[in-house]
């Protein structure tokens, strides 16, 4: 207990190891607050005209689909419509009729939208007697703002792992773990302290985080619960094994980078695409696969998922101790 | 003064080997050649949207290619629940009613009108096509232009950085304060390692990513770019290795960088999404620099006096920083 204490101290110490503590929950708070960046605006259709070109119930027949921009000339025009960070689809009288441009690189969606707006504005009479019924989404987040909370959430939680690497490195450049090996404390007496102190932190991050961007009825917070607690246990072994593996800080960053992104590029990929089969399997090798699948799973409500997924986790929990073991014990012999 | 550079030069470039800092620039070369070939071009697609017919009674003859048919109202829910982008038009009662899942609002409004157009004759006129990149060249131009920023970024801020603190470490500022050397020439060997190292990174990056043909035509423009950016970057790095106490102080002030500098520029610069006050972000200017150069965009020169009055202004301020600490450490 006196050793956990002294590692605890020694991490409450060390602000690299604080700060990333506190980023995904700064993070967290502000995607929950401050709103001001608005997802939604990214499949919107973005229309420029000439200035005195269209007349004005055109416009307003235009805003319904979206934000019309008015240039003066038809090279700020043209410049409007070429420019790549947008969608932007030119829009011009032709006679009664309407005539568009488009840059070409746009995606398939905003081409065909601009091959079919003359049509639509012929239609509009028809279109207004239409009946439309709109159906509530039944996901409870958007699709982007979930991912982007998910992946908060799997950097807090894998910060077990940058705890304990951070940890392990600056004990190897100060000299500790020269003492500690002369200590009289037995290796599951060092894996235990170890684990535990990465294993807290990554708990209370996600956690904070977790009742930031969610809010979960305490069933499904349950097994939000054991996610957490699971993915939190793998990041602090793997988080050992950097730790042990690093030679210097230097290179301790450059492993904790290279495993953060694998961490957070595979299931964000694997949602993206939408995998499956054998593929799927692979991915989970990674275990913020199924922490990340779990996390999606639980924001749908589905509860089986979530379930298969924490017993992925909980496989990956003993598959990796059993490794870290396996591994120290050699490395003890030699 | 020739033969003292290239001693320091020689040395900078055997610490970078030392430190497997070439080894890791390109590992992380193979890891972005992959994901842009394999991973970004292909989810980077956006297909229009399914619309879904239901009409028993097969009143809908002029309906598009592009409208689905479904046999019954469930089979339209089930179609619809799982791509809830997708439109349902329901022809059974007479008078066709429209059926979407709730997004926002001016593009639901679209998907609306945009399904009930599919069932006329289409009539428009092709839209008029004014630009020169393909949907994949413009993604491949994106992400190579973004990768490589981050890179730059990342390896000339912190690799410098590195390399200073395990100088500092070894004392190697002490030496040099009594070395028959000119003390810029210190700052100029470290900058001219790291402005090679990435220059030649820059280039198999565009060329194996934007494609040979593309690349080669705009390599010009990106080199300048980098060039700037690189000076910039590791003038930076080395003012906060100088200034800094230890290298855990400055992953702190990277790690700041990498999030709160870099997340609006990216999201600025690529997407519909604009702030008011990112004209005020210096980032901003530099990766639009190097993006123009991408998209074979006319770059002002205004931008080109700012970044050469930044960078001679940097200088400085190392130099002093660097002379400060001289006079720490002797």
């Amino acid at each position: 207990m006196k050793g956990l204490k002294y590692q605890l101290k020694s991490v409450l110490r060390d602000k690299f190891c604080l700060m990333t503590f506190l980023l995904p929950i700064l993070v967290a708070v502000a995607l929950n607050f401050m709103g001001s960046i608005d997802l939604s605006s990214l499949g919107e259709l973005h229309f420029s005209i000439l200035e005195n070109d269209l007349p004005p119930q055109t416009i307003t027949w235009l805003e319904r689909y979206g934000p019309v921009t008015a240039y003066g000339t038809q090279e700020e025009l043209a410049a409007a419509i070429k420019e790549p960070s947008t969608n932007v689809i030119g829009v011009k009288a032709d006679g009664d009729s309407l005539k568009t441009a488009v840059s070409g690189d746009e995606l398939d969606i905003f081409r065909q939208a601009a091959a079919t707006l003359p049509a639509l504005y012929e239609q509009r009479k028809n279109a207004e007697q239409a009946e439309v019924q709109v159906l509530e989404r039944p996901d409870i987040l958007g699709n982007f703002q979930g991912i982007f909370i998910s992946a908060v959430l799997i950097v807090a939680m894998f910060m077990g792992c940058t705890f304990n690497a951070m940890n392990i490195i600056s004990e190897k450049e100060d000299g500790v773990a020269f003492i500690n090996e002369i200590l009289p404390m037995t290796p599951s007496q060092y894996i235990f302290q170890k684990v535990v102190v990465g294993f807290l932190f990554g708990s209370l991050s996600s956690l904070v985080t977790a009742c930031i961007c969610f809010r979960l009825s305490w069933q499904n917070f349950g097994l939000l619960l054991a996610l957490i607690v699971l993915s939190s246990f793998v990041a602090a072994l793997i988080g050992l094994f950097i730790g042990k593996l690093s030679e210097g800080l230097m290179i301790g960053v450059v492993y904790i980078k290279i495993v953060m992104l694998v961490f957070i590029a595979v299931p964000i990929v694997c949602a993206l695409i939408g995998m499956s089969g054998l593929l799927t399997v692979i991915c989970n090798i990674v275990p913020s696969q199924p922490a990340f699948d779990g996390i999606m799973a639980l924001s749908t409500g589905n509860i089986k998922a979530a379930v298969k997924d924490i017993g992925i986790l909980a496989v990956h929990g003993i598959a990796w101790f059993v490794l870290y073991v396996l591994w120290h014990k050699r490395h003890a012999t030699q | 003064m020739g033969k003292g550079f290239c001693v320091l030069f020689k040395k900078d470039c055997r610490m970078l080997v030392s430190g497997k800092f070439f080894l890791m620039a390109v590992g992380f070369l193979a890891l972005y050649t992959v994901y842009v070939n394999l991973g970004y071009i292909r989810f980077m697609q956006m297909p229009p949207y399914n619309v879904y017919l239901y009409d028993p009674a097969g009143t809908q003859t002029e309906k598009s290619s592009l409208v689905q048919v479904v046999p019954s109202m469930e089979a339209m829910d089930a179609a619809l629940f799982s791509d809830a982008n997708g439109v349902g038009l329901d022809a059974s009662a007479g008078d066709v009613r429209v059926v979407l899942y709730k997004g926002a609002e001016h593009v639901d409004c679209h998907r609306a009108d945009y399904a009930l157009s599919l069932l006329r004759p289409f009539t428009g006129s092709a839209p008029e096509i004014i630009g020169t990149n393909t949907p994949e060249q413009k993604a491949r131009k994106e992400i190579t232009c973004e990768l490589l920023f981050f890179e730059l970024a990342a390896v000339g801020f912190l690799g410098i950085a590195a390399v200073l603190f395990k100088e500092k470490g070894m004392g190697v500022i002490c030496v040099h304060a009594i070395l028959p050397l000119r003390k810029e020439l210190f700052l100029l060997s470290k900058l001219a390692v790291f402005l090679l190292s990435d220059l030649a990174f820059a280039v198999p990056l565009t060329l194996l990513n934007v494609g040979v043909t593309d690349g080669a035509a705009i390599l010009p423009a990106v080199l300048l770019q980098t060039t700037i950016l690189s000076l910039i970057m590791a003038l930076v790095g080395l003012l906060c290795a100088l200034l800094l106490k230890d290298f855990r102080q400055f992953t702190l002030v990277y790690l700041m960088i990498a999030i709160f500098a870099a997340t609006p520029v990216f999201l600025s610069a690529n997407t519909s999404i604009k702030f008011d006050w990112i004209g005020y972000h210096p980032f901003y200017h530099v990766y639009m620099g190097l993006k123009n150069a991408y998209f074979g965009t006319d770059i002002s020169p205004a931008y080109y006096a700012g970044a050469v009055g930044i960078i001679v202004l940097l200088f400085l301020m190392v130099r002093l920083a660097f002379q400060r600490e001289i006079g720490k450490e002797g």
